[in-house]
């Protein structure tokens, strides 16, 4: 009988191996293949990678990513912002008061938005931002990503602040505190790791998408620029681009700015995870 | 405020959750400044007569509640639930310090939402006088930015009590408070209970006879939402009315 189950468990642990590896498997290569080509292409364009102009088809140089790595980081200082505090709000209120109409509305609005193609969010923003501001922007840009990424940021953070125990509630209510008193000196701070973890994950969802910006960011990589009426380009927008391309320079800036995107990624989760401490219950 | 003769009123009270009676026309009265315990088994509807008192009821969806609750001469099903818990602190079953919060903090902050201490000196006078009180100053003293996680059970049970009395508090409600603690803790928060007498009214419920006879001054043993026996401590102990009450303290039920 205990062999039996010694077996077992032995079986099931060889099985939660290797399963967890064949998840694995496909990111850890990914990730490998953009360090080893981007590390080839930063180590030959340098720090001006992050400064320069993009290529021209024919140019010899590999120049560098400038307009789209400040576009991507104009888009997400506009959108995230405004995504986080619309989901937090949100979140709050399925959580808090789960009864009141707006709740309900919201709720199935945000959840809606995630069964929407992004192509079409991108199509829908031309025509109800894009044509009446008379071009493309990083306003109708933002719009676009904030739609793509609430669904996302509002199941996390709605999750984040469901998990907290009701006890902690019920302390706080008991001690005379409001509602919203409660909210935010008691709840948020406890769920304030999950929450940092949904900010990031939005942050992800918004600095990789590219459908989003295909019409509505306009594209604009001669130049820079910090005028959010004005078009911008993005990184994700950059590589799609430029892989489609025949031309191997610019294979060569896909494959760095690939490498730009990645870094950034984990500079910030890593910042995070040293930043926001969890709270032990 | 007005003054009253007892610091909480149940008149004919009954309580509806999803439509099932849990309290069912109850009537206590809990004299100012005394120690009043609710005995009875569990699921008796102890802990929901605490939740009425505290409108902490008021997080429990399709609730319905009928009769009347006085508390400090106010109408409680019709006051502010927010002011109305300013005057009652309330220590439940499990401890629930703030686990984001010091212990300090975790203190300090009752005070400062009840406008108990205006500054920095009166706050660190407060924190002290409560953790004092809670029998919990000399083994947090020289750690009060600590986080509540480093502290055993007992003490974290005896912080949550700290946090109540730092509301300065009328009324303390303590929901089954050693249920979940080791004996030795069980005893010091026995002691700070017996040495609130005379200071604020304690509504302590607890399903232990023998601690009922300890602290209490007053008892009320409740079965299936009704009111089995009440009265003081010693005549419901020599001289139980009722056939449940014998059996009750005989740990039969």
């Amino acid at each position: 009988m205990h062999r039996i189950r010694v077996i077992k468990d032995r079986l099931f642990t060889f099985y939660v191996v290797i399963t967890s590896a064949l998840a694995l498997i496909p990111s850890l290569h990914l990730i490998s293949v953009i360090i080893l080509r981007g590390v080839e292409v930063l180590s030959e364009a340098g720090i001006k990678f992050l400064v320069d102009l993009p290529p021209t088809p024919l140019s010899t140089q590999v120049g560098g990513i400038a307009p789209s790595l400040l576009g991507t980081f104009m888009l997400t200082a506009i959108a995230l912002p405004t995504t986080t505090l619309i989901a937090i709000f949100a979140a709050v209120m399925n959580n808090e008061f789960p009864n009141n109409p707006i709740s309900r509305i919201l709720d199935v609005t945000l959840r809606s938005f995630a069964s929407i193609p992004t192509i079409v969010v991108s199509m829908t923003v031309y025509l109800l931002v894009v044509i009446p501001m008379g071009g493309y922007s990083a306003i109708a840009s933002s719009i676009a990503l904030a739609i793509i990424a609430l669904p996302y940021a509002y199941t996390i953070i709605s999750a984040a602040l469901g998990q907290v125990p009701h006890t902690y509630r019920e302390a706080a209510y008991a001690l005379g505190m409001s509602r919203w008193m409660m909210i935010y000196k008691v709840i948020i701070p406890i769920a304030r790791r999950m929450l940092a973890g949904g900010i990031l994950i939005t942050m992800a969802r918004i600095m990789g998408e590219t459908a989003a910006l295909i019409f509505t960011a306009g594209r604009f990589r001669t130049g820079l620029t910090l005028s959010p009426n004005q078009p911008v380009d993005a990184i994700p927008l950059l590589i799609f681009d430029y892989a489609l391309t025949p031309y191997p320079v610019m294979h060569k800036v896909a494959w760095g700015a690939a490498l730009i995107l990645l870094l950034i990624y984990l500079i910030t989760f890593l910042s995070l995870k040293v930043l926001v401490k969890e709270v032990k219950l | 405020m007005n003054k009253v003769g007892y610091a909480v009123e149940l008149n004919d009270v009954y309580v509806r959750i999803n439509r099932s009676e849990v309290i069912r026309g109850i009537t206590i009265k809990v004299p100012l400044n005394t120690i009043y315990v609710i005995m009875g088994p569990s699921g008796s509807g102890k802990t929901t007569i605490l939740r009425l008192i505290s409108r902490l009821i008021d997080l429990i969806p399709d609730v319905e509640v009928t009769g009347s609750i006085s508390v400090l001469g106010m109408d409680a099903l019709r006051s502010d639930p927010y002011v109305l818990r300013r005057y009652v602190g309330m220590v439940f079953q499990t401890p629930n310090p703030f686990p984001h919060m010091s212990i300090y903090d975790n203190v300090a902050i009752a005070a400062r939402i009840n406008g108990v201490a205006n500054n920095r000196d009166e706050l660190d006078r407060i924190v002290r006088w409560a953790l004092e009180r809670a029998m919990l100053w000399d083994e947090v003293k020289g750690r009060l930015n600590d986080y509540p996680h480093t502290l055993s059970g007992g003490q974290r049970q005896r912080l949550c009590l700290a946090r109540a009395l730092a509301m300065k508090p009328k009324i303390l409600l303590l929901d089954e408070p050693t249920a979940s603690i080791d004996p030795v803790n069980a005893r010091k928060i026995e002691e700070v209970i017996k040495s609130l007498r005379d200071e604020i009214t304690v509504i302590m419920v607890t399903h232990s006879p023998h601690q009922a006879a300890r602290v209490g001054d007053y008892i009320a043993l409740i079965y299936s939402g009704t009111i089995v026996e009440e009265g003081r401590v010693k005549d419901i102990f020599l001289n139980p009315k009722s056939e449940f009450t014998v059996k009750f303290l005989r740990g039969e039920v």
